[in-house]
C-alpha cells in the first residue's frame, strides 16, 4: 500500500512539474473561501479569548451581583465585604439638562466609589478628573462629573461647564477615554456619565422604586480560584435564598457579548462556507477541465500497466497538492485576519492582551472545509477520468466521458465527503436550525440550478427556425455539448441568489425600522414616573398636548425569573432565541384587563375584582419557546422577595409596534402594597421635531427626575448597529459573490478557448466579426437574463421565509433590487464574456486551422 | 508447428449505441506466431485499429476468445489487462504520446516504475541509449524532435522487454528520412529480441517489411494469398 502511495505521489509530483496553469481560479476559489471561514473564526477567537483574558477588568471585580430597585440588606452586605474588596455601584438613566434648561439629552448614570475600578484602568482626559470625581460638592452646589465626549457634542458643552440631573447641578472635569467595565455593565442608548455615589444621591433621582441598577462588584484575595468563587457563590444562594441577584464571575465577565460574537461569527462561517461551496463549483470546472486536459495522459499510463484507480490516485493528490496550495494562501490571509481586526476594533471589542496570535482550531474550521470541498467537487471528474479508456489513445472519444455517472465509490466519496461537510457546519454552529435551513437553502439551490440550466438547454435545443444567423449561433450554443450554460448558471446563480436574499432582508429591516416602526412606535417613552407625581405628569402632558394625542401609563416593577415550576432557572436548558428572557431583569407590570397591543391566545383573564392566588399573563411567543404551559408557575424576584405565580392565560403581543408590553403581566393583587414607579409612552399625531423638543423641555423641566426617550433617537441608535452589522454581512456576501465572479470568469475563460477553433471556422465560412459578437451577446445576455430570474425567485424566497417567518416581520419586495440584480448579472455575464470572447474575434485563422 | 502467441478465435465487436451501431469485427480469427512481424493494412474505417486494440485487451469483444501469449484477455478484468500489458505488450503510437511533464528517461522508467522494478531508472538508461539518445536523458519532450520523441517512445515500449510489440503508425507523424530511421530501429530491436511485432499501417513500403501481412476491409480480415494481393493492389 505505501509502496502504490510511494510510487503514485512520484508520478503525480513530476507531472505537477506543469506548473499551475489552468487552476489560478480554482486557487483563488479555495484560498477565498479558506481565508474567509478562517478568517471570521480567528477574529471570533481573538474576541472570545480577549474576553476570557480580560475577564477581570471587563467586569471591574472577581465577582458581581446585581440587584434591581433595592439595595443589598446589611446581613447580605456583610457577607458580601467577606468576599474580599467591595465596590458598590449604581447604574441608573436620566436626563441632563443645560442649566438654562434650554436642551436636555439622555444619559446613562454610572455612580462608582473611591476605590473604583476594582481592576482595570480608568482614564479620563484630563487624567486628575478620574480622581476629582470622588471630591465633595464644590463651594457653588455643583458635583464633578466626567461624560463621554458624545454628551459634550450632543449639548455643545466643554470640559468646565455644568449640567442639571436630576435636582443637582454637575460640573463637567473631563471626559471618559477608557471605562474598563463598560462591556459588563452595558453598552446603553445614550453617553454615559461617570459620577460618585453621593453625587449620584444628591440628584434626587433614586426614590423606591426607581429604576436603579444596584452593582456589589468584588475583589478577591490574590489566587482565588475560579472554582473556589463558583463555590462562594453557591454558599452565598443558601445563606440569603431571597436576594434574587444576578451573580457573574469573571470567568463569564460578557456572557452577552461572548454569544453574540460566536453566533454572529457563525453566520458569517455560513456564508463563508457559501463561498466555498460556490468555489467549489469552479473546483469543479478546473479539475474537469485538467483531467479532459490529461486524457492521453491517462490512457498512456493505462496502456503502460497502471491500473484504473491506480491513474485516479495520482491525479487526486495532484489536485489535492494544488488545493494544498490554495488553502495554505487561504490561511495565511486568515492568519492576517486577527492583527487587522486588532486595528480596527482596539477599543471598541476586547482583545488578547499582548497582541493577538495564532488560533489553531480556527485553522482546523477551515482546512476541514476546505479541504471537504475540495473532496466533494473533485471526486466525481476523478471517477470519470477513472475511467478514461486506454483505446481513446486510437479513438477520439471526447464528450463521451462527461455524460456517465462515474462508478458507486466515487459518488459514495462524494456523498459522505458533503454529508460530513454538512455535520461538520451544523455541529460548530451556535443555532444548529438555522444551520440546517441554511444548508438545505444552498443544497436545494444547487439543485434547482441544476434544473434551471437543463430547462434552458432543453429549452434552446426546442427552437427551431431562429432567424438570423447570430441569434441561431447564440441558440445553438446554449445547448451544445459542452456550453457554458451549466457553469454560468450555477456559479452566478448561487452568488447573485445570496446577494438577493441578504439585501431584501436588509431592505425589509430597514423599511421596518424607519418606516412602519416609527410610523406606528410611540413619539416618547417616559420612564421612572414616581406614584406620587403621576397624576401631575398626566395633567402637564393634557396641557402641553393635543386632544389627539395620547398618553399611555402603566405601573411598573423589575424582576427576575429564578424558578419555573420550583426548578431554579439555572438548571433549565433553554433555546438560544428564549435565553434573553431568563437572562437579568424583565420589566414587569400588573393590569386589570388586558393590555392593548396584546390579545388572549389561551386561558382566561382574572376578574377586575380578583384576589386569590397570584396570577401572571406570559407572552405566548416566549412562552412556546420556554415550554410552559398554562398551569404551570414562575417564580419571580422582586425587590428582594420571591413571588410565585401560576399562569392563568397566554398573549399574543406585537413587540414590533414599541408600544408598551411586558412578557410577564400580573394579576393586580400581586403586588399590592410593593413601591413602584410608572411607564408611560406619548403618541403625538404628525408632531414636527420642534414640537416635540417643546414637550421634552416641558417634561424634563416640571419633572427633572423622569427619563424621556426619544422614540426616534432610540430607532437611530438601532438603525446605526443595524447598519454596522448589515456592513459585516455585506463584506461577507461580497466575499460569495467575488467566489461566483471568479467561477464565471474561470468558466468563461475555459470556454473561449473552445471558441478560438469555432470562431476561427466560422470566419472561414464567411461569417463576419460582428456576427459573431452579436451571437455571444445574445448567448451571454440570454444566460445573464435567467440567472437574475432565478436568482431574484430564489432570492426573495429565501428572504421572505427569514423575513415572514423567521423574524415574523411584513415582507415587501424591492423592484430597486430587481434592476440591480439584473443589471449585475448582466454585467458579470455579457462583461466577462466580452471581454474573453474580443481576444477570440482577433485569432488569427492560419494557425489554428493547421491544427485542426 | 509453434503455438500462436495471439489466438483470436471468432471475434464479434459492434460499436456505437443502440441507434447506429457500427458492425466493426466480424467473426474474426488470427495467429500470430512468437517471434512474427505482422503488418495489418486496410482503408481508413476497416477496422484494422480496432483488430489492434482488441489484441492489446483495450477494447473487449462481444463475442468470441482472444489468447494473448497464454492468457484469455476476453475473461480477465480491466486492471489484470493493464497489469498484463505493462509486463507483455510495449506500444508505439502515430502522436508518440509521451508524458509532457516527465523527463525522457522519467518516461522510459514508468512502465518500469509500474512492474516494481528497483532499477527502473537504470534500465530505463539503457534503452534510451540503445535508441542513441544518452544526451538527451534529461530532456522534455517539448525539447525534442519528432523523431527524438518517437525514439524515447520506442525505448519505453522496449523498456519491460515485452513479449509482444504494437505499433500503430509509428512513422505517421515523421517525415521520410525520420520514418525510416525509426522503423529501421523498430525492426532492429524487433529482431535482436524475439519479439512479436505486430503493426498497423498506411504505408505499403513498410508493411512489405513483415513477415507477413493481413488485411482489413469492412470488420472481415484477409490473410495468406488474399493478404499478400491486397498488399500487392495497395502498392499499385
Amino acid at each position: 500500500m505505501l509502496s502504490t502511495l510511494d510510487l503514485a505521489w512520484r508520478f503525480a509530483s513530476r507531472e505537477i512539474r506543469g506548473g499551475l496553469s489552468g487552476f489560478y481560479v480554482f486557487l483563488a476559489c479555495i484560498a477565498l473561501g479558506t481565508a474567509a471561514i478562517g478568517g471570521v473564526n480567528a477574529v471570533s477567537q481573538a474576541i472570545t479569548q480577549g474576553i476570557a483574558q480580560e475577564g477581570r477588568s471587563i467586569l471591574g471585580g472577581d465577582l458581581r451581583f446585581e440587584l434591581v430597585q433595592r439595595e443589598v440588606t446589611p446581613a447580605e452586605r456583610e457577607s458580601l465585604e467577606q468576599l474580599g474588596d467591595l465596590a458598590v455601584m449604581a447604574n441608573t438613566r436620566s436626563m441632563a439638562r443645560l442649566t438654562d434648561q434650554s436642551d436636555q439629552a439622555l444619559v446613562e448614570i454610572k455612580a462608582v466609589p473611591e476605590i473604583y475600578p476594582l481592576y482595570g484602568e480608568f482614564v479620563t482626559e484630563p487624567v486628575a478628573a478620574a480622581v476629582d470625581i470622588a471630591a465633595t460638592q464644590a463651594s457653588d452646589g455643583a458635583w464633578p462629573i466626567v461624560a463621554q465626549p458624545l454628551l459634550l457634542d450632543r449639548l455643545d458643552l466643554a470640559v468646565g461647564d455644568s449640567v442639571l440631573i436630576g435636582n443637582a447641578t454637575y460640573r463637567i472635569t473631563g471626559t471618559i477615554i477608557t471605562e474598563p467595565d463598560q462591556l459588563s455593565d452595558g453598552i446603553g442608548l445614550a453617553p454615559r456619565v461617570i459620577l460618585s455615589n453621593e453625587a449620584l444621591m444628591a440628584s434626587g433621582l433614586i426614590q423606591p422604586g426607581s429604576l436603579v441598577e444596584r452593582v456589589y462588584k468584588v475583589r478577591t484575595p490574590e489566587g482565588t480560584s475560579d472554582a473556589q468563587l463558583r463555590a462562594q457563590i453557591e454558599s452565598l444562594n443558601e445563606v440569603h435564598p431571597e436576594a434574587g441577584w444576578a451573580v457573574r464571575t469573571r470567568a463569564n465577565a460578557a456572557p452577552a457579548l461572548a454569544a453574540n460574537i460566536e453566533r454572529f461569527a457563525q453566520f458569517l462561517t455560513l456564508v463563508g462556507l457559501t463561498a466555498l461551496v460556490t468555489g467549489g463549483v469552479g473546483v469543479a470546472n478546473a479539475v474537469r477541465a485538467f483531467l479532459d486536459s490529461k486524457r492521453d495522459v491517462i490512457a498512456t499510463f493505462k496502456c503502460l500497466g497502471a491500473p484504473a484507480d491506480f491513474v485516479s490516485l495520482i491525479y487526486f493528490m495532484q489536485i489535492m497538492a494544488i488545493g494544498l496550495v490554495g488553502i495554505a494562501l487561504g490561511l495565511a490571509l486568515a492568519a492576517l485576519a486577527p492583527f487587522a481586526a486588532t486595528a480596527a476594533l482596539a477599543g471598541v471589542l476586547p482583545l488578547p492582551q499582548g497582541g493577538t496570535g495564532f488560533y489553531p482550531g480556527a485553522v482546523m474550521t477551515a482546512l476541514i472545509f476546505a479541504l471537504l470541498t475540495i473532496i466533494i467537487f473533485s471526486i466525481l471528474p476523478l471517477g470519470r477520468a477513472r475511467d478514461v479508456p486506454a483505446s481513446s489513445l486510437f479513438r477520439n472519444q471526447v464528450g463521451a466521458q462527461n455524460a456517465v455517472l462515474p462508478r458507486w465509490p466515487y459518488l459514495l466519496i462524494a456523498f459522505v465527503a458533503g454529508v460530513l461537510l454538512t455535520a461538520l457546519a451544523i455541529g460548530f454552529s451556535f443555532d444548529r436550525r438555522v444551520a440546517t435551513v441554511f444548508l438545505a437553502g444552498v443544497a436545494i439551490a444547487f439543485l434547482v440550478l441544476r434544473i434551471v440550466s437543463r430547462l434552458l438547454m432543453d429549452g434552446a435545443r426546442q427552437i427551431k427556425n431562429v432567424r438570423g444567423a447570430a441569434l441561431r449561433l447564440a441558440v445553438g450554443n446554449i445547448h451544445r455539448p459542452g456550453a457554458l450554460t451549466p457553469s454560468v448558471v450555477l456559479a452566478l446563480g448561487l452568488g447573485l441568489t445570496l446577494l438577493v436574499a441578504l439585501a431584501l432582508i436588509d431592505s425589509n429591516l430597514r423599511s421596518q425600522i424607519a418606516g412602519n416602526i416609527t410610523q406606528r412606535a410611540p413619539n416618547f417613552f417616559f420612564v421612572d414616573i414616581q406614584s406620587t407625581v403621576v397624576e401631575d405628569f398626566a395633567a402637564l402632558i393634557d396641557a402641553e398636548t393635543a386632544a389627539e394625542d395620547k398618553l399611555v401609563r402603566v405601573p411598573m416593577l423589575r424582576g427576575r425569573i429564578v424558578e419555573l415550576n420550583g426548578q431554579d432557572v439555572s438548571e433549565v436548558e433553554l433555546p438560544p432565541e428564549a435565553a434573553w428572557v431568563l437572562r437579568g431583569d424583565r420589566g414587569i407590570t400588573y393590569a386589570r384587563n388586558v393590555p392593548e397591543n396584546s390579545t388572549l391566545s389561551a386561558g382566561t383573564w382574572w376578574p377586575e375584582d380578583y384576589s386569590g392566588e397570584p396570577l401572571v399573563s406570559f407572552s405566548a411567543e416566549e412562552a412556546g419557546e420556554i415550554g410552559l404551559e398554562i398551569g404551570d408557575t414562575v417564580t419571580v424576584n422582586v425587590l428582594g422577595r420571591n413571588v410565585t405565580a401560576r399562569i392563568a392565560s397566554f398573549r399574543q403581543v406585537e413587540w414590533e409596534s414599541l408600544a408598551i408590553n411586558f412578557v410577564m403581566v400580573f394579576s393586580p393583587n400581586t403586588f399590592a402594597g410593593a413601591p413602584h414607579s410608572w411607564l408611560a409612552t406619548l403618541t403625538m399625531e404628525e408632531a414636527s421635531a420642534d414640537r416635540e423638543g417643546e414637550v421634552l423641555g416641558a417634561v424634563t423641566r416640571a419633572f427633572p427626575s423622569v427619563t424621556s426617550v426619544r422614540v426616534k433617537d432610540a430607532i437611530d441608535v438601532v438603525n446605526r448597529v443595524v447598519g454596522q452589522l448589515a456592513t459585516a454581512i455585506r463584506v461577507a456576501a461580497a466575499v460569495a459573490l467575488i467566489a461566483s465572479v471568479l467561477v464565471l470568469a474561470g468558466a468563461l475563460a475555459a470556454g473561449n478557448r473552445g471558441r478560438v477553433h469555432d470562431a476561427v471556422v466560422l470566419k472561414t465560412l464567411g461569417a463576419t466579426r460582428g456576427t459573431l459578437i452579436r451571437a455571444f451577446v445574445a448567448e451571454y445576455a440570454i444566460l445573464g437574463l435567467a440567472t437574475a430570474a432565478f436568482a431574484l425567485a430564489a432570492g426573495g424566497v429565501a428572504a421572505w421565509f427569514v423575513v415572514s417567518r423567521i423574524m415574523t416581520l411584513p415582507w415587501s419586495f424591492s423592484p430597486d433590487l430587481a434592476v440591480v440584480t439584473i443589471v449585475v448579472s448582466l454585467v458579470c455575464t455579457v462583461g466577462f464574456g466580452l471581454a474573453g470572447t474580443w481576444r477570440v474575434l482577433g485569432q488569427k485563422a492560419a494557425p489554428v486551422l493547421r491544427n485542426l | 508447428m509453434a503455438e500462436p502467441v495471439i489466438d483470436l478465435k471468432d471475434v464479434d465487436l459492434t460499436l456505437g449505441g443502440a441507434s447506429n451501431p457500427v458492425h466493426v469485427l466480424k467473426s474474426v480469427d488470427l495467429q500470430i506466431d512468437r517471434g512474427e512481424a505482422i503488418g495489418i493494412v486496410g482503408p481508413s474505417g476497416s477496422g484494422k485499429t480496432t483488430l489492434l486494440m482488441v489484441l492489446a485487451g483495450l477494447e473487449r469483444a462481444d463475442r468470441g476468445q482472444v489468447s494473448v501469449a497464454g492468457a484469455r484477455l476476453d475473461t480477465m478484468s480491466e486492471d489484470a489487462i493493464a497489469g498484463f500489458r505493462g509486463k507483455n505488450i510495449g506500444f508505439v503510437f502515430q502522436s508518440f504520446h509521451l508524458i509532457a511533464n516527465m523527463t525522457a528517461l522519467e518516461n522510459v522508467a514508468v512502465p518500469l516504475e509500474l512492474a516494481g522494478e528497483a532499477d527502473a531508472f537504470a534500465r530505463a538508461r539503457e534503452e534510451l541509449e540503445h535508441v542513441g539518445l544518452k544526451d538527451r536523458l534529461t530532456h522534455y519532450p517539448g525539447q525534442l524532435s519528432g523523431g527524438e520523441q518517437q525514439r524515447v517512445a520506442v525505448a519505453r515500449a522496449l523498456a519491460p522487454n515485452p513479449a509482444i510489440l504494437i505499433a500503430d503508425e509509428p512513422t505517421g507523424n515523421l517525415d521520410a528520412a525520420t520514418g525510416k530511421q525509426i522503423s529501421d530501429l523498430i525492426f532492429k530491436k524487433q529482431r535482436e529480441r524475439g519479439m512479436t511485432f505486430v503493426l498497423v499501417t498506411h504505408d505499403v513500403g513498410l508493411a512489405a517489411q513483415c513477415d507477413r501481412s493481413v488485411r482489413v476491409r469492412s470488420g472481415e480480415v484477409f490473410s495468406g494469398d488474399q493478404g499478400e494481393d491486397a498488399l500487392k493492389q495497395a502498392a499499385e
